[in-house]
């Protein structure tokens, strides 16, 4: 599990430097995209063992890219990350992993990590 | 004050030509007069009662007595009625409207509330009496028709039997190829006979009534739709708003605390001398955090209300089944579609109905393929009623484990026997928030069903 390389895909980059310094102290490597465009990238490149992808970006939605990693990669886990528990309705959330709300607690994410990683290894 | 059916008239007798003409002229003036009322009000049970009364008054169609009864359900049940219950009532009835000089048809459009509910209250065990079930009558009704004893069908024996009537009007309401109601009337006291000229003209007042119901709960529907609509778009608005000042709010708390914790882990590895300080920090940010989250719950739970649209639902299936099939064809899965509608629209959002579908149609297809099912089939099938669209989605998967199938809406997750489905209990929510509702039912062997009723859009 741990050496994994997880992408986190937020247009806050605070957040990104949290998740950074917080999933590095765990032994993953952690990758970042601030844009699906960025994402989009480090996708194609390969070697993503799991994404973390917020549902509301400045540009556009989440949900688009999760339907492309699902179609092109169907086994590559996608942990949904959403401001509050409410906004589940909000999206298609059969066809992600897991979801998880956002918080400055990041027991349950790492521990929905933990869970969507070890099937796979 | 009561109002009776009709007052015998009295006086001496004139010629039979003369009769026929001052009758038949009385009829159209009271028909046209009745109609009139009709197309201007507002409320059913007052068009109910301008009927009655134009049936049952002297100056109308001078029938004894007169009752509505309307199709609910699977049952005609009484509505209103007007007259006297038996010769003795009616004496005294006519007696006491005589002495108050009423002319009941001057009253049409204006009924005084209280003599309507007194009238209603007297008449409600009959009216309880001549209700039954749709079954008992006929669903080939078109016609107005003169019952008498033995008559073949056995709602309307009973109805003579109840009425202890000789000879009654069996006026059947139709409204858009179904039955609506029954009118029944009759002449128990004065035994006049029922002409056909007076038939047609309580069948002319009847359909009158029925299109004055129609056009008044229509006009309800519309103007309860339209509160609804704004309601909703202000409640929308409200929550919008809120659901992005606290997205706003939540990243920087969520990045502060975050950090917070991580450097307060660190400088506890390490024995620092700032950790305790860090702590209070943290627990500070996650009850901000806690606030905030309650603050948009409780926003969000005030936001009553949702703008509902007209929804082709086939359409809608098509396109979830068109997005499954590459994945169902992959998994050896087929889809079967009954679809009975022929252009019947939901009163829906067009988004929720899609998640809808999309969850219990992704969540048979996951069913089905962890169970391994050799000749995995989801069956959907559509249909409508007069008020409520239909859609049905079956599988032939695994049954629901016994500890869910009580309620299995209520849970976050739902959980097929060896497989994982998202989204009943969100399924549940979306049909709620569109004034509908699912259920779940294995009546059918071997098939596990769901089923989401919306209202029909008129």
């Amino acid at each position: 599990m741990k050496g994994a390389r997880l992408l986190f895909i937020d247009d806050e980059t605070g957040l990104l430097d949290l998740y950074e310094t917080a999933f590095s102290r765990e032994g993953y490597q952690v990758c970042r995209a601030a844009t699906l465009e960025e994402a989009r990238r480090l996708l194609e490149a390969g070697n993503i063992d799991l994404v973390v992808l917020d549902i509301r970006l400045a540009e556009e939605s989440g949900l688009a890219l999760l339907h492309e990693i699902k179609g092109r990669t169907p086994g590559l886990p996608v942990v949904l990350s959403t401001a509050y528990a409410r906004y589940q309705d909000d999206f298609s959330s059969w066809l992600a992993d897991a979801y998880v709300v956002k918080s400055s607690d990041l027991t349950e994410l790492k521990r929905t990590v933990r869970a969507c990683l070890e099937p796979r290894r | 004050m009561r109002y009776p059916g009709r007052c015998p008239r009295r006086g001496g007798r004139r010629s039979g030509g003369a009769v026929r003409s001052v009758a038949s002229a009385q009829l159209v003036a009271a028909v046209r007069r009745i109609t009139q009322v009709l197309e201007r009000v507002l409320d059913p049970e007052t068009a109910g009662w301008a009927t009655l009364v134009g049936l049952t008054a002297g100056q109308g169609l001078g029938f004894n007595r007169a009752f509505i009864l309307r199709v609910q359900g699977e049952r005609l049940e009484g509505w209103l009625g007007v007259g006297p219950r038996t010769r003795e009532e009616g004496a005294a009835l006519w007696h006491e409207l005589r002495e108050n000089g009423v002319n009941p048809i001057s009253t049409l459009e204006r009924p005084d509330p209280a003599v309507v509910a007194a009238e209603q209250r007297r008449l409600a065990p009959l009216l309880r009496a001549l209700s039954c079930p749709l079954d008992e009558t006929s669903s080939r009704w078109h016609r107005p028709l003169v019952a008498r004893r033995g008559h073949p069908l056995a709602a309307v024996r009973r109805w003579l039997a109840q009425l202890g009537s000789h000879s009654l009007a069996v006026i059947p309401v139709i409204g858009a190829g179904e039955l609506w109601g029954v009118v029944l009337a009759d002449n128990f006291i004065t035994h006049r006979p029922i002409l056909p000229a007076v038939l047609e003209a309580a069948s002319t007042l009847v359909q009158a009534l029925r299109t004055a119901v129609e056009r008044i709960e229509l006009l309800q529907r519309l103007s309860e739709e339209e509160r609804r609509r704004i309601s909703a778009e202000h409640a929308a608005a409200m929550l919008e708003t809120a659901r992005t000042l606290a997205h706003d709010l939540k990243n920087p708390l969520t990045v502060a605390g975050g950090l917070a914790s991580e450097v307060a882990a660190v400088v506890g590895e390490q024995g620092g001398e700032f950790s305790p300080q860090l702590a209070a920090i943290v627990d500070a940010i996650r009850h901000a955090e806690a606030r905030l989250a309650e603050l948009v719950a409780g926003l969000a739970s005030r936001a009553t209300g949702t703008p509902l649209s007209a929804v082709d639902v086939t359409a809608t299936v098509e396109r979830v089944l068109s997005t499954f099939r590459p994945l169902a064809a992959r998994r050896g899965i087929r889809f079967e579609v009954e679809n009975q509608l022929a252009g019947e629209l939901a009163a829906a959002v067009p988004s929720y109905l899609e998640r809808c579908i999309e969850n219990l149609v992704g969540n048979a297809i996951e069913a089905l393929e962890r169970a391994q099912v050799g000749d995995g089939c989801v069956r959907l099938a559509l249909s409508a009623d007069r008020t409520t669209v239909r859609v049905d989605v079956a599988d032939n998967g695994p049954p629901l484990p016994p500890t869910m199938q009580t309620d299995p809406f209520s849970g976050g997750v739902t959980t097929r026997e060896g497989g994982g489905g998202l989204g009943l209990a969100s399924v549940r929510r979306l049909t709620d928030a569109m004034e509908g509702r699912v259920e779940y039912d294995e009546s059918m062997a071997g098939w596990v069903r769901f089923s989401i009723f919306l209202r029909r859009w008129v």
